[in-house]
């Protein structure tokens, strides 16, 4: 924590590109002095703290294609860059097919703050507490960027580096979240675990989803992603792969659990122990299990 | 730092203002138009005291440019109320006593009166949901929940 | 018309008015420091604070500070020499030989915009020698420790503060009642306890703001978020040798004080450097990270109980240490050391006492005033003793209580008496709302349900002859207007103070008018708006105000009738005879007077009316055993009772009904105090569940509202209930005692009660975060 803090914003100058083109020739020109920004509720906190100390920000949010949110039954949703929080939520497509992120979405800090976060932002910030990161991955997601050499996609399993750090270069605006059609017959939960009842970063967060799927042993694939308890999301490769291949009942699904809380490596910090957030990892991944098999079961 | 000159409607009014890239939506309302019913708790956006409207959705205006505003539209609690009379809100506030300090007050009435503008008859946990980017330290929020009740119900 | 029968006057005391603030408040015109307009004159402050919690300042270099463009003056404690505090002047504006903790400020600067301010402060060039902290009170008060203040005999200090030379401890106060020793063998019962309390911070919504300007005669002005107007002109003034009379404080609307914004810690920093550039007004207003750790916090405790009782329950014996960790200065910390010490019996007739309080040197932010003062801290752990003690002997927790606690009469710590009290009727409320000894199911397999309670008491801890003034006159329209020193900080004594002058003066509330901004240069001296005490203190100054303009009215007019003024009264602003029934409305009479008959003259004129009130029987407490006739004005007792349900998969707690029951004498606007009781209930909650300043090395790490949790609207309980008791206060107007702080006082203990009852487990200290409950459970083998 930066011991002085800047009463408001620090200087900077603002420039709004017409053209994505134009945004990424900026970027470029001035590397590593410019960065992109959409609803600002990151960067602005970091600039503030000192932690950012960009001399451009770039506004990115009236591009063309960054403020539409469509959905089609046979390509899937298209979340644009700049679609607030509150939008997706109260999407009648999200709702209806993607209601783990609407879910995820709704547990963020406050309805003013989803007012201007964005999905994209929280992926771009890369922070291992995100809550929608979980759900964008469990959903296969990709991600349309803008770049010096054009546009190109990238799904977001390779994405995340580190607590801040991702694939994007310089010259990059994401443009868009792009998820695929999502399974048929899947269902899907997000446990957060914050101090408070609501409104908190999560200390451990859980994203479930579960779907019918002929190719495994146990007739289900289940995705199971931790937010707050490593570098990165954290996929739960063997507690997924295990739900795979073992029947699905309480038991597997508190082995599955156990294998979450072994798997993943927690740290100690000023919201949370990692013992805690361990012990967390088990109880809430099997209460996420169970909320999806109960559903999936009906 | 350059400076930009916007145009921007707020409680009605369209004003042009100049505004440096780095002022914030809150500082250019308290300091530009001297429109200090609206305040500053954190500058973080984590209390909620700078809700606004802006485009008829609250944001905390600590967290959003003035730059940002060009041609948007902005209500502050100063644009409640009506000519002759205060918004049922406000009404509602008073009466069964959900201000103290009042310093949270005018975030508290933004958030409430957007709340009621999407949701006219909320559930008490659908109001409390909606305030909780509305931090107060005097009232323990009781009477602040029972106030948007009031209101709703007039 | 006799005097006694205003007393008993009924309206509008005891109805419910509405707030007199409340309008300008909800349509965003009630104007705040913050929001004051001062023009281009006005210059921005920023503040260079140390990054060591103990270090010696060797070199200041602040050239290149001036130097940068659009700074006008940066200052240091060089210019600074006087030492400044309320109880002990233990601390300068600015260090000067050292700081004390991180934080403490160094220099600062006053530039034409905040941003040019905060570049300087990077230009400031400061060469420190760092020295060996103290993070401890207990390790601060052993002989090993570095002595943080080695000048500590030297600084001025009120004689009834006793700090300890060549030591760290700033004040120890004792209590030696009886004879504890012999009494251990005597006790069926006994309980021996530690407990942990950390430090927390008030967090008002609005940070601390204050400015300042110099004019060319040498007058200062301080505008400012302010609790506390004529003792921060008092102290701020003594510092820089100047007169009271040279400084003026004006103290707009106040936005959450909770004790914070009492007494002076930033303050003086917006007067010192305004003082280097005459004719400008200089703003420092505190960002919300150094809000948290920089003006006051709360400070840390640790406390040792030992407690015990007889086969039948009655508590025989207390022995109590108190270590408290005041911080890098504890000019006002060092009265909570006491007020603890003369209270640490808690509301309970114990005959054998013996307590040693004592207020620490650390190298931790500054200790100040927080709701409670001091009680909060210290019930924490014993209303926990007292229910470990119950237990112990097979003893139901609120049958013990109803044993024990002080009733009208009982015998207190120091020696006296207890005034008559209606804590026996707050005991019985509370159990009875809680339906104590009834168990509820709990709501879920996973869950388990519990129910707590505890009692408090508190007097206002202030000087003997800590006092109070009042002003009123009427203008020609009948209108009642107040002059008052006291603020509302929200608590709501701007409208009790309308009511009880209304029904003092026998006019309608609504046409009364409190005069604010409160201004030393207009407004009548009041001490501070702490300790629970203008409700009482100032209610009584303004009746007393009141009954002079009305002794002034009622002799005008039964002059003019040539009649008694025993036969007149005052009556919704109108004169009546209830001899002749003649009437006559205040109006105009009470500027222009009444003229006389056959154009003989007038008589009468310009009504103002002055009242004032000060405690006249505090009596000192004897140095070596605490002992005295009289050591408080009085007390304010209570109970509070939670029922809370723990989640045995995640450890969080839900506070599923809280009830609270308070005897304030009489209640002038029953409302406002039920309002009290809730607010005061959820700050309680939120530092039992969520708060702590998390201090590792002297630095705060959680210095933002990111990581310093408050309750929000989805953490109150659903069901919190309120009741008032009221057993009147001798010397209060109507019977009228406070309430402020009270309700803050038992939450604690009241929830840790509760967790054991509902789990079994109890802890070292607050908060009862779900990670601590989860983790502890684990341990003790009731999850796994």
């Amino acid at each position: 924590m930066a011991l002085i803090t800047h009463p408001t914003l620090p200087e900077f100058e603002y420039f709004r590109p017409g053209t994505l083109v134009e945004a990424s020739d900026f970027l470029v020109r001035h590397a590593a002095e410019a960065r992109p920004f959409l609803g600002g509720t990151d960067v602005f906190v970091r600039m503030r703290d000192g932690v950012l100390t960009p001399k451009y920000l770039v506004d990115v949010k009236n591009l063309p294609g960054m403020n539409d949110l469509h959905f089609d039954p046979l390509s899937g949703l298209t979340i644009g860059a700049a679609v607030n929080m509150n939008r997706v939520i109260l999407s009648p497509e999200v709702q209806e097919y993607y209601p783990l992120l609407a879910d995820a979405c709704r547990s963020v800090a406050s309805y003013q703050l989803r007012n201007r976060a964005t999905i994209v932002g929280n992926i771009c910030n890369a922070s291992p507490a995100g809550d929608t990161l979980g759900a964008c991955l469990a959903f296969e997601s990709v991600l349309y960027i803008q770049g010096a050499d054009g546009m190109r996609q990238e799904s977001l399993a390779n994405f995340f580096l580190g607590p801040g750090k991702t694939t994007l270069k310089v010259g990059d605006v994401a443009i868009a979240l792009h998820l695929p059609p999502p399974p048929a017959g899947s269902q899907g939960a997000y446990l957060k675990l914050g101090r408070n009842k609501l409104s908190d970063l999560s200390i451990v967060g859980v994203t479930a989803l579960g779907y019918p799927h002929s190719g495994t042993l146990s007739g289900y694939r289940f995705r199971l992603i931790l937010a707050s308890v490593a570098p990165v999301p954290f996929v739960v490769k063997e507690a997924e792969a295990y739900l795979a291949n073992t029947p699905i009942s309480p038991d597997s699904i508190r082995e599955a659990a156990l294998l979450a809380a072994e798997a993943c490596a927690p740290i100690d910090d000023v919201r949370g122990s990692a013992r805690y957030r361990q012990q967390m990892v088990k109880k809430l991944s099997a209460r996420a299990l169970n909320e999806v098999w109960d559903k999936l079961k009906k | 730092m350059a400076f930009h000159q916007i145009n921007v409607t707020v409680n009605g009014e369209t004003e042009q203002v100049v505004v440096p890239s780095n002022m914030t939506l809150m500082r250019m309302l308290r300091e530009s138009l001297a429109l200090t019913g609206t305040k500053n708790g954190c500058s973080a956006g984590e209390c909620g005291a700078c809700t606004v409207l802006m485009n008829g959705e609250p944001v905390n205006s600590c967290m959003v440019l003035a730059v940002e505003c060009d041609g948007a539209e902005i209500v502050t609690v100063e644009g409640l109320a009506g000519d002759q009379q205060l918004d049922p809100i406000q009404e509602a506030m008073i009466e069964v006593g959900g201000v103290q300090c009042g310093f949270c007050t005018p975030g508290i009435l933004i958030s409430s009166r957007a709340l009621l503008d999407r949701n006219p008859n909320p559930s008490e946990d659908e109001i409390r949901e909606a305030l909780v980017g509305n931090l107060c330290r005097c009232t323990g929020y009781v009477r602040i929940v029972e106030s948007v009740r009031a209101a709703a119900r007039r | 018309m006799t005097e006694s029968n205003l007393q008993s006057a009924p309206s509008p005391v005891g109805e419910n008015k509405p707030r007199i603030d409340a309008r300008e408040k909800v349509t965003g015109a009630a104007i705040f420091a913050d929001d004051l307009q001062f023009g281009n004159a006005l210059l921005h402050a920023r503040i260079k604070r140390s990054p060591y919690p103990h270090a010696l300042i060797k070199r200041i270099d602040i050239s290149r500070a001036s130097a940068l463009p659009g700074v006008k003056a940066v200052v240091t404690g060089e210019d600074f020499p006087g030492y400044i505090g309320l109880y002990l002047q233990d601390r300068y504006i600015f260090c000067r030989d050292r700081v004390r903790y991180v934080g403490d400020p160094v220099a600062g600067v006053a530039a034409i915009s905040e941003e040019i301010a905060q570049k300087a402060l990077d230009l400031i060039e400061v060469e420190y020698e760092v020295l060996e902290p103290v993070f401890d009170p207990e390790y601060g008060a052993s002989a090993d420790a570095p002595l943080l203040h080695p000048d500590l005999e030297k600084y001025v200090v009120a004689n009834f503060i006793f700090p300890q030379a060549g030591t760290n401890i700033s004040n120890h106060f004792k209590i030696r009642k009886g004879d504890v020793e012999s009494a251990w063998e005597k006790c069926a019962g006994v309980i021996e306890r530690r407990y942990r309390i950390p430090h927390i911070q008030h967090v008002p919504i609005e940070p601390h703001v204050a400015i300042a300007k110099v004019d060319e005669t040498g007058e200062i002005t301080l505008w400012g978020s302010s609790q506390s107007p004529f003792a921060q002109r008092s102290l701020i003034a003594q510092s820089m040798g100047i007169s009271p009379s040279k400084m003026r404080v004006i103290a707009p609307f106040v936005g959450g004080g909770f004790g914070c914004k009492a007494g002076v810690s930033m303050e003086a920093l917006a007067v010192a450097l305004a003082t280097k550039v005459k004719g400008h007004p200089v703003k420092l207003l505190l960002t919300r990270e150094e809000e948290f750790f920089t003006a006051f916090v709360r400070q840390g405790l640790v406390a040792y109980f030992k407690i015990g009782c007889d086969e039948t329950g009655r508590l025989l014996a207390m022995e109590n240490k108190f270590f408290w960790d005041g911080g890098a200065y504890t000019e006002y910390g060092v009265n909570i050391t006491r007020a603890s010490g003369y209270s640490s019996s808690g509301p309970y007739e114990v005959p054998n006492v013996k307590t040693d309080s004592c207020c620490v040197y650390t190298n931790h932010p500054v200790g100040g005033p927080m709701r409670g003062f001091g009680m909060p801290e210290m019930h924490a752990g014993l209303e926990q003793c007292i229910d470990e003690l119950a237990q112990q002997i097979g003893m139901d927790a609120v049958e013990f209580r109803r044993i024990n606690c002080l009733k009208t009469g009982s015998t207190l710590v120091t020696g006296s008496k207890m005034h008559p009290t209606g804590l026996p009727q707050c005991i019985e409320k509370t159990a009875e709302a809680i339906g104590w000894g009834k168990k509820a199911p709990p709501s879920a397999p996973n869950k388990r349900r519990g129910k707590g309670l505890a009692l408090m008491w508190k007097a206002p801890a202030m000087p003997p002859n800590a006092g109070s003034s009042a002003w009123v006159e009427l203008a020609e329209d009948g209108t009642l207007n107040v002059g008052v020193g006291g603020q509302d900080l929200g608590q709501g004594v701007f409208t009790v103070a309308a009511q009880m002058a209304a029904a003092a003066m026998g006019v309608p509330y609504e046409s009364v008018r409190i005069a604010t901004p409160v201004d030393t240069r207009y407004s009548p001296y009041e001490w501070q708006t702490v300790a629970s005490r203008l409700t009482w203190s100032m209610g009584n100054a303004i009746v007393n105000a009141t009954r002079d303009a009305r002794r002034q009215i009622l002799n005008t007019v039964a002059e003019a009738w040539e009649e008694s003024p025993e036969d007149l009264d005052i009556v919704n602003g109108v004169v009546i005879s209830f001899k002749s029934e003649k009437e006559i409305t205040l109006k105009n009479l009470v500027i222009y007077g009444l003229p006389k008959p056959n154009d003989q003259g007038w008589r009468g004129g310009p009504v103002v009316g002055r009242g004032s009130f000060m405690p006249t029987y505090v009596t000192g407490l004897d140095a070596e055993t605490g002992q005295g006739e009289r050591a408080v004005v009085h007390y304010t007792t209570g109970a509070q009772a939670v029922e809370l349900e723990v989640d045995l998969e995640t450890g969080r707690i839900e506070i599923l009904k809280g009830v609270s029951a308070f005897d304030v004498g009489k209640a002038i606007n029953p409302e406002l105090v039920k309002a009290q009781m809730e607010g005061g209930f959820v700050q309680g909650m939120s530092s039992a569940l969520f708060e702590s300043l998390q201090l590792r090395n002297g630095v705060v790490q959680n210095p933002s509202f990111v990581d310093y949790r408050i309750a929000t609207s989805t953490d109150t309980p659903k069901d919190l209930q309120a009741f008032i008791v009221e057993v009147p206060q001798e010397d209060g107007p109507w019977g009228a005692r406070g309430i402020g702080e009270h309700s803050m006082v038992p939450t604690i203990p009241a929830i840790a009660n509760a967790i054991y009852d509902a789990v079994g487990i109890r802890f070292e200290g607050p908060p009862f975060t779900a990670e601590k409950v989860y983790l502890a459970m684990l341990d003790a083998g009731i999850v796994k």
